[in-house]
């Protein structure tokens, strides 16, 4: 079990006043909660400065602490630890409990309803299951229809000894055509389960549409560029672009610029009523390589085409 | 599958959330749900969320419901504008590689 340093956590002195100390884990506490945070690591963080904050706050245990800490953290634990990486009822480390038991005393972070931020302790004898979130990544072309799709996830079960362990959950859910990125899908007493008669808590599917490699997505409008040779965008040309399900052919007008965005009605992403559009922004590019003979021709056109891409510097 | 609503009574079960405090974030316009008093209230699932974040930072970080609604609002602008930046990037990325 790794040595927790509680002031290094905090950033503070050994002998920093309570005041500091407060100063410092408001500070960090704000830094990294989870609900601010884009931090990689800030639930991690945040539950450690809470931890932290839990233990230097409060003069007896910080005084405990203390003295644990100048042996260098080997004196031996008051408890042998069994069970415990089951039966976590906050969300403190098992550095904690070694210290001061598996009772974080309330205060813990433990007790708001998300997943990832633990379990809600044991307060009443009737408690509705906790609700749980999940990632459910989804490709572009699957939110055209509805989609069948399997997830898994994982479920806090609590067993007759109220050991709390993880099960793995496997169900089948329906994916509505037209969902969004961010957009959360409910599924009702799929969560964690209640305590002493409670309610079963929800499952949350957060949808998080999987970046295409040739579609970029604006609200419910796609975005493809479009490479055009050179002499297409001088001349125009028909040519056949991709869209989520099948081929279209396009019109390029003669004269077109990079940059320049075509409509294609109806073939952007499903909404709720109906489709958004797909939008395709030219861009003109040169050939990798160029032979001497067409160094040639664009010369003489260099020649005879009277063109000043500069005028407005001239002014 | 249709949007999914809550009333003022299930939005108290589902977020375990005394009635005061829902009334208190609605009333400072954290969420603001359909209808016009708590008998009629709908929230859809987007409000829920915002509530129980709303709840996560007013007692983990000790912010007052007033200074909560201005955090929720530009927390969900920043989103919306990392969003748009993410966005902006991926496209001019397909323009500038290669």
């Amino acid at each position: 079990m790794e040595f927790k340093d509680y002031y290094k956590i905090l950033d503070v002195a050994a002998d920093a006043d309570s005041k500091a100390i407060k100063t410092a884990y408001r500070k960090l506490a704000r830094k990294y909660h989870p609900d601010v945070s884009e931090h990689q690591e800030a639930e991690e963080r945040f539950k450690e400065v809470t931890e932290a904050y839990e233990v230097l706050k409060d003069p007896e245990k910080r005084a405990q602490y203390d003295e644990y800490r100048k042996y260098g953290g080997r004196s031996s634990s008051q408890q042998d630890g069994s069970d415990r990486n089951t039966q976590f009822e906050g969300d403190f480390s098992d550095f904690f409990s070694s210290i001061f038991g598996s009772d974080p005393g309330g205060a813990s972070y433990g007790q708001s309803q998300n997943q990832s931020y633990g379990f809600t302790s044991q307060q009443s004898f009737n408690q509705r299951g906790q609700d749980i979130e999940t990632d459910m990544p989804i490709f572009l072309e699957d939110t055209l229809a509805d989609a069948s799709k399997t997830i898994s996830y994982q479920l806090p079960h609590r067993d007759a000894q109220g050991h709390i362990s993880n099960i793995n959950r496997t169900l089948n859910v329906k994916i509505p055509a037209g969902v969004v990125d961010g957009e959360r899908i409910r599924l009702k007493g799929q969560g964690g389960q209640g305590i002493g008669g409670g309610a079963n808590g929800d499952l949350y599917l957060r949808i998080r549409l999987v970046p295409h490699p040739l579609f970029d997505v604006e609200a419910h409008s796609l975005i493809i560029t479009v490479p055009l040779a050179p002499w297409e965008a001088a001349l125009g040309a028909s040519i056949e672009v991709p869209t989520l399900n099948g081929k279209i052919k396009l019109t390029i007008p003669a004269n077109s610029q990079t940059g320049q965005r075509l409509r294609i009605k109806g073939k952007g992403l499903v909404r709720k009523q109906g489709h958004g559009d797909l939008y395709a922004v030219l861009k003109v590019v040169m050939p990798d390589k160029t032979d001497e003979q067409i160094v040639e021709q664009w010369q003489q056109l260099a020649s005879s085409a009277a063109f000043d891409p500069r005028k407005e510097w001239r002014k | 599958m249709g949007t999914q609503y809550f009333s003022f009574q299930e939005l108290c079960t589902v977020t375990a959330l005394p009635s005061q405090t829902i009334i208190e974030i609605v009333d400072q316009g954290i969420v603001e749900p359909e209808g016009s008093d708590p008998e009629t209230w709908l929230f859809n699932s987007q409000m829920l969320s915002v509530t129980k974040r709303a709840c996560r930072l007013h007692d983990d970080l000790e912010i007052d419901w007033s200074g909560i609604a201005l955090a929720i609002s530009l927390l969900e602008e920043l989103e919306q504008l990392r969003q748009e930046n993410q966005q902006l990037r991926a496209q001019l990325n397909r323009f500038i590689a290669d």
